[in-house]
């Protein structure tokens, strides 16, 4: 059902969600703005087209948290966490869109990490859809879109003084009951406000065939020239929402096996013990991120593993430009026989 | 979830059985474990198969991924050999009988058997790697088994003879017609009787015949890297040559991202690849 939401009763509304959830929202944080719970005193952030620097993955698979707990005489038992019902609001649709992808990977039949899976089931997801485009998103380019639902359960589109409420579950519906229905007049405002956003975001570059020629020119010395500024420094992985690499380490003190977020691209992700290094130099490592990205998740989920939420181009600290690089890489041979 | 109950990351408790050296230089050392609860055993014996492995925890260090090293019809352990490279396999070289160890396995697809049923079956190992390919040969060398497969060729190499491993069988098959076994040493040495080179030259000087037969090839990577064109050449199809991959790896549950090749995990897809599988995915190994 579609709902007006008053921006002036919003934090009313937020607040009193706060009785039955722990309610997660973007914040600001010196100058970037990040997700954190709503406390009495929170202020919203308004206006901001920005996505939150840390993307909301970090809801759902913490940078650290414990896996086992060693016991004594040398047994295990499974690290115990209290995962309480939240909201997250004001989550960007190609953050959800990223979170969505990652349940491919951690909610798989018989395979399914507990961890993850409790904390989407314990989840409520109200997205903010995106009415101006934000400089370095490129979510249409690669199939998504500023007001894309994912598996959202509300989503807000902003009208000014008033947000439209598209509600798509039951759940979500809850959070906003005794809200006025939406006029069909305003919804199809909220329509054309989506549609424009939508149209207004630039082609960043081609998709077609772009997995072939990844694949097909996976010795080029094309890799080469695009990592060459590359620092290894990792921000891009690490502040990408659909990367999920992580490390596990023995905290001796705490007593405990912990996992922590991990990047592809530094040399010691692939290091064996033996020396045997399979991603030796950067080249190798900026090779399995775009080829995650662009051709492994296609292989797997039919869906291209990047949401163009343009956090890598916007944080690198070297100004390198996944967009530039995947224009470079179409300009690369291809051999339409060869693409089975 | 694991049939224990308990979360993918949880190893279940063992105990060492036995411990003891396969090298004169301690570089390899075979850990015996038994279980601690039989409800494990049960789970562990119910999904396992030869080519798999497991991840070895040690509180403190972390896990080792290592290849099972034993058939299930020995009996109610399981065998590992740990070469002392890293810190957790020092950690692993420092227990002793009665030491407790976690373990979290079987992990991986292991040797599609039952496709190999009626083949003669090539099994050539290098190093410690050979530690899963004892276990196939173990296996279909049980006199249950045995029936179901034709010809048995064994090819092993190993740096030097002292770096050979589970030797009380090597020497046991050697005098077995049953089998067919070439065993061989890198460097010469004194009063060594068999083949004396690199594993892809003594394939090449051995030939199996490809005729309805497969071959199986675990070893280093550069081993690997030669031994499978030597068997192309021999004219064994991609179809009819596997490997065992290994790689980094954290999680063995297909989740931390580590070990993938291309769109597969080693540690959940493999590790146990054909090279027609092999020869369509990057090669990023």
């Amino acid at each position: 059902m579609n709902h007006i939401l008053e921006k002036h009763t919003l934090q009313d509304l937020l607040q009193s969600w706060r009785q039955d959830y722990d309610v997660y929202l973007p914040q600001k944080m010196e100058n970037f703005s990040h997700f954190m719970p709503l406390t009495e005193t929170s202020v919203l952030v308004d206006g901001d087209p920005h996505n939150t620097r840390i993307p909301p993955k970090a809801l759902f698979l913490p940078m650290n948290e414990a896996l086992v707990k060693f016991t004594r005489f040398g047994g295990y038992e499974d690290a115990k966490h209290e995962i309480q019902s939240r909201i997250v609001f004001g989550i960007r649709p190609c953050d959800a869109q990223a979170v969505q992808l990652l349940d491919t990977s951690f909610i798989q039949e018989d395979n399914i990490d507990p961890l993850w899976s409790e904390r989407r089931e314990k989840t409520i997801t109200i997205g903010l859809g995106c009415h101006e485009p934000c400089q370095t998103g490129f979510c249409t380019t690669v199939g998504y879109g500023p007001f894309d639902r994912a598996d959202l359960d509300a989503m807000l589109t902003d009208l000014g003084e008033t947000y439209l409420v598209e509600t798509f579950s039951e759940a979500g519906e809850g959070c906003f009951l005794g809200l006025p229905v939406a006029s069909e007049e305003i919804y199809n405002q909220a329509l054309d406000i989506q549609r424009s956003a939508h149209d207004q975001m630039p082609v960043a570059f081609e998709t077609e065939n772009l997995k072939g020629k990844l694949e097909q020119n996976f010795k080029s010395d094309y890799w080469d020239t695009v990592s060459q500024s590359c620092l290894g420094c990792g921000v891009c992985t690490f502040l990408c929402p659909t990367c999920f690499c992580f490390d596990i380490v023995d905290e001796t003190q705490r007593r405990e096996r912990v996992r922590n977020w991990d990047s592809c691209m530094f040399r010691t992700y692939s290091l064996e013990a033996s020396g045997h290094n399979p991603r030796p130099s950067r080249v190798e490592r900026t090779r399995q991120r775009l080829s995650h990205k662009y051709v492994y998740w296609l292989d797997q989920v039919n869906q291209i593993g990047c949401t163009g939420c343009g956090r890598c181009v916007r944080y690198c600290p070297v100004g390198l430009d996944i967009r530039a690089m995947l224009r470079q890489a179409q300009t690369l041979p291809f051999e339409v026989s060869h693409a089975a | 979830m694991q049939p224990n109950g308990h979360s993918l990351y949880t190893p279940i408790p063992m105990h060492v059985l036995h411990a003891y050296y396969e090298s004169p230089d301690r570089s390899l050392k075979t850990l015996e474990l038994s279980f601690d609860h039989a409800e494990d055993s049960q789970a562990f014996f119910e999904a396992f198969n030869p080519g798999q492995f497991c991840l070895l925890s040690v509180p403190g260090k972390g896990e080792s991924a290592l290849g099972v090293a034993n058939a299930a019809w020995e009996g109610d352990f399981v065998r590992f050999t740990a070469q002392n490279v890293g810190s957790v396999t020092a950690a692993l070289h420092k227990l002793n009988a009665g030491d407790p160890v976690g373990m979290r396995g079987p992990k991986g697809n292991g040797f599609p058997l039952n496709d190999w049923k009626g083949k003669n079956l090539v099994i050539i190992g290098g190093g410690c790697a050979f530690s899963t390919l004892y276990a196939l040969t173990k296996h279909v060398h049980h006199e249950s088994h045995r029936d179901d497969y034709g010809k048995l060729t064994l090819i092993y190499g190993t740096r030097t003879s002292g770096l050979c491993m589970y030797k009380h069988d090597i020497a046991a098959w050697h005098e077995d017609e049953d089998m067919e076994i070439h065993q061989a040493i890198d460097i010469p040495e004194d009063n060594w009787q068999y083949h004396v080179g690199y594993v892809p030259d003594v394939v090449k000087q051995v030939a199996p015949s490809p005729e309805n037969a497969v071959a199986i090839v675990c070893g280093p990577p550069i081993m690997t890297k030669f031994t499978l064109p030597a068997l192309v050449d021999l004219g064994f199809s991609p179809e009819n040559i596997f490997t065992s991959l290994e790689k980094r790896m954290k999680c063995g549950v297909g989740k931390c991202g580590r070990c993938n090749l291309g769109p597969q995990y080693i540690c959940k897809d493999g590790p146990v690849f054909s090279l027609a599988e092999l020869n369509a995915l990057p090669a990023d190994l």
